[in-house]
């Protein structure tokens, strides 16, 4: 047990003292910070309030709030993953530089090994998630405050979950990298590509309906959701208390994914905590499975 | 002494290439064991299937006393080994790679820094501790990589060409601390190396070629099979030199005549005792041997 401590402390250290690595994994919610900042958050302004009827003027804080909700949901699916990625590739940059050789010379379990990498990943994308959670949220607050107690427990439940499926996709990817340029090549897909496919950069919404079938099979974009409506929940039932008709504000949900549909049919929230946790746990077993089967090949 | 390593048989390939075919060898406890090759040899190969890096296709290896089929985490408990390039964390502190290796043997808290504590003052590095490993030169890394293989105390010591690319001063610090553990700790070391120099001192020598062993013996064994003698004669002309019928080089202000071997030489000088007033005899070298067995090349 001492001895898997000491390893998850070695690789934690590794992660952040490797700045490399570290601003890597920042890349994907920057990459979103200069999209909103540029044009996306004066995209979305434009879209909320034209599709609102004429009669109804909505406070700046509700929009921007809006906006913020919009903004923070993205950063924070996205970063969830990317920054598991990251700091999971150390795994294979233990093998890129031949460290492996120098922990598998010892009669260490190979399972601790991997149990480590898992682990230490776990903790550090959870602290940089937690640390841009309370930045998002404090930005939030400055923008438009419309959240409750539970809808900001609900947002660390989504984030945590997502940084268990993050970090157990990560580690089933990762597996099968043994070079830096698998590392960068991985990294770079990961990067620019998860944010699109999880409805992170645009909404599922705005995509075609066979791309958003596509999309509907992949757990991540769940991950979203949940964030979106945690994120957004308190700011549409504030636009609702003031006379925007529920028809407007539920469409205003499709349109930000807060409501997803697997053909046709409308996904609940339970399900969606469903299909994330059941695709984390089926990710963590494949992850074993593969670890056992590299074992006795 | 008793055999600490046996490899009997075996075989490994990649494919077509046969890395290693049916070698067989042995080690003796507390011996210095010099195993030489050109890149591509297999020497590496053999090294990481002794260390448990690799599968083997056929043959049985026993490391003291331990089948490397049937109790491989007892027979990594028996060996420490310097790889060619330093595979430490380059980010990390001295002391904090050392935790992390001393923690795969189990060696934690108390324990841990007690064994730092010696091994700190054996290879005099107490100083470097707090040091990023990536920031020490290279021999100070190598004073690391070396402490990292001895953290466990193991019973056989793997150097991988362990002084390549270090000055001569850290060359000469390295090997006096390995003198001094095979002196105070018994310890068998298995040494790879490309300096034929090192080689010389070991106690015996495998020469590997495509996989199989080419030569083995003790280093005055195989400068015996392999290479002549030098005569260096000084004070005489050329002309006298030619006249003695061997094969010669001239130096700055003598001749080196080479010779079949040291009875050919004492033939020599007792039949030419007036040329032979100021001389010496030295053995080949093991570059000599290396190269006359590799057929890289051959001594004229």
């Amino acid at each position: 047990m001492k001895t898997v401590l000491i390893l998850i402390k070695r690789n934690i250290k590794l992660f952040f003292k490797d700045k490399g690595m570290f601003f890597t994994s920042l890349i994907t919610p920057a990459i979103l910070l200069v999209l909103y900042a540029t044009f996306l958050g004066n995209v979305y302004r434009d879209s909320f309030t034209a599709g609102l009827p004429a009669q109804i003027k909505l406070s700046e804080e509700l929009i921007e709030g809006l906006v913020g909700g919009q903004l923070i949901s993205s950063i924070l699916a996205v970063s969830c993953i990317t920054v598991a990625f990251c700091s999971n590739f150390l795994m294979v940059q233990d093998k890129a530089n031949g460290t492996i050789k120098d922990l598998r010379i010892a009669p260490v379990r190979s399972s601790a090994l991997s149990v480590s990498y898992y682990i230490a990943t776990l903790i550090s994308t959870f602290l940089i998630c937690a640390v841009s959670m309370g930045i998002c949220l404090l930005y939030v607050y400055s923008v438009g405050w419309y959240m409750s107690a539970a809808d900001v427990l609900y947002l660390a439940l989504d984030v945590l979950l997502l940084v268990f499926f993050g970090t157990a996709l990560s580690s089933v990817i990762n597996f099968f990298l043994s070079t830096q340029g698998q590392i960068s090549a991985v990294g770079s897909i990961i990067s620019a590509g998860y944010g699109f496919i999880c409805g992170a950069y645009m909404p599922i919404s705005s995509f075609g309906e066979g791309l958003q079938k596509a999309i509907s099979f992949l757990p991540g974009t769940y991950g979203t959701s949940l964030v979106r409506n945690h994120s957004m929940r308190g700011v549409l039932a504030a636009m609702e208390e003031e006379g925007v008709p529920a028809e407007v504000a539920d469409g205003l949900r499709d349109l930000l994914d807060c409501n997803l549909y697997f053909f046709d049919h409308g996904v609940e929230i339970p399900v969606m905590y469903a299909i994330l946790g059941g695709a984390t746990a089926l990710l963590l077993i494949l992850y074993i499975l593969l670890n056992a089967f590299k074992k006795r090949a | 002494m008793s055999n600490i390593i046996e490899i009997k048989h075996l075989n490994k390939s990649f494919g077509e290439v046969l890395a290693v075919q049916d070698l067989s060898f042995c080690v003796k406890e507390g011996e210095l064991f010099a195993f030489l090759g050109v890149n591509g040899a297999g020497k590496s190969t053999t090294i990481n299937i002794m260390c448990g890096q690799l599968g083997k296709d056929s043959g049985t290896v026993f490391i003291d006393g331990n089948d490397l089929d049937r109790n491989v985490d007892q027979l990594k408990r028996g060996l420490g080994v310097v790889f060619q390039n330093s595979v430490l964390d380059g980010a990390l502190t001295v002391y904090d790679n050392l935790q992390s290796r001393a923690a795969l043997y189990g060696i934690t808290g108390t324990a841990f820094k007690k064994r730092l504590g010696e091994l700190a003052t054996l290879l005099d590095f107490e100083d470097l501790l707090k040091r990023a490993v990536g920031k020490l030169s290279g021999g100070q890394r190598r004073r690391i990589d070396i402490a990292r293989a001895l953290l466990h105390r193991p019973k056989i010591l793997i150097l991988d060409e362990p002084t390549t690319g270090l000055d001569p001063q850290t060359r000469k610090t390295i090997w006096d601390v390995i003198a001094d553990l095979r002196r105070e700790e018994g310890m068998t070391v298995f040494l790879t190396t490309h300096y034929m120099e090192e080689a010389a001192e070991a106690d015996y020598v495998v020469i590997l070629e495509s996989g199989k062993i080419a030569a083995e013996g003790t280093p005055l064994e195989l400068k015996n099979r392999y290479t002549g003698d030098y005569i260096t004669l000084y004070g005489v002309t050329e002309e006298q030199v030619r006249a003695l019928g061997a094969a010669y080089e001239p130096m700055r202000d003598a001749y080196r005549l080479a010779v079949a071997d040291t009875a050919a030489a004492t033939k020599l000088i007792l039949e030419n005792p007036q040329l032979f007033t100021d001389y010496e005899i030295t053995k080949g070298k093991m570059d000599d041997v290396f190269l006359a067995v590799t057929g890289r090349g051959l001594t004229q």
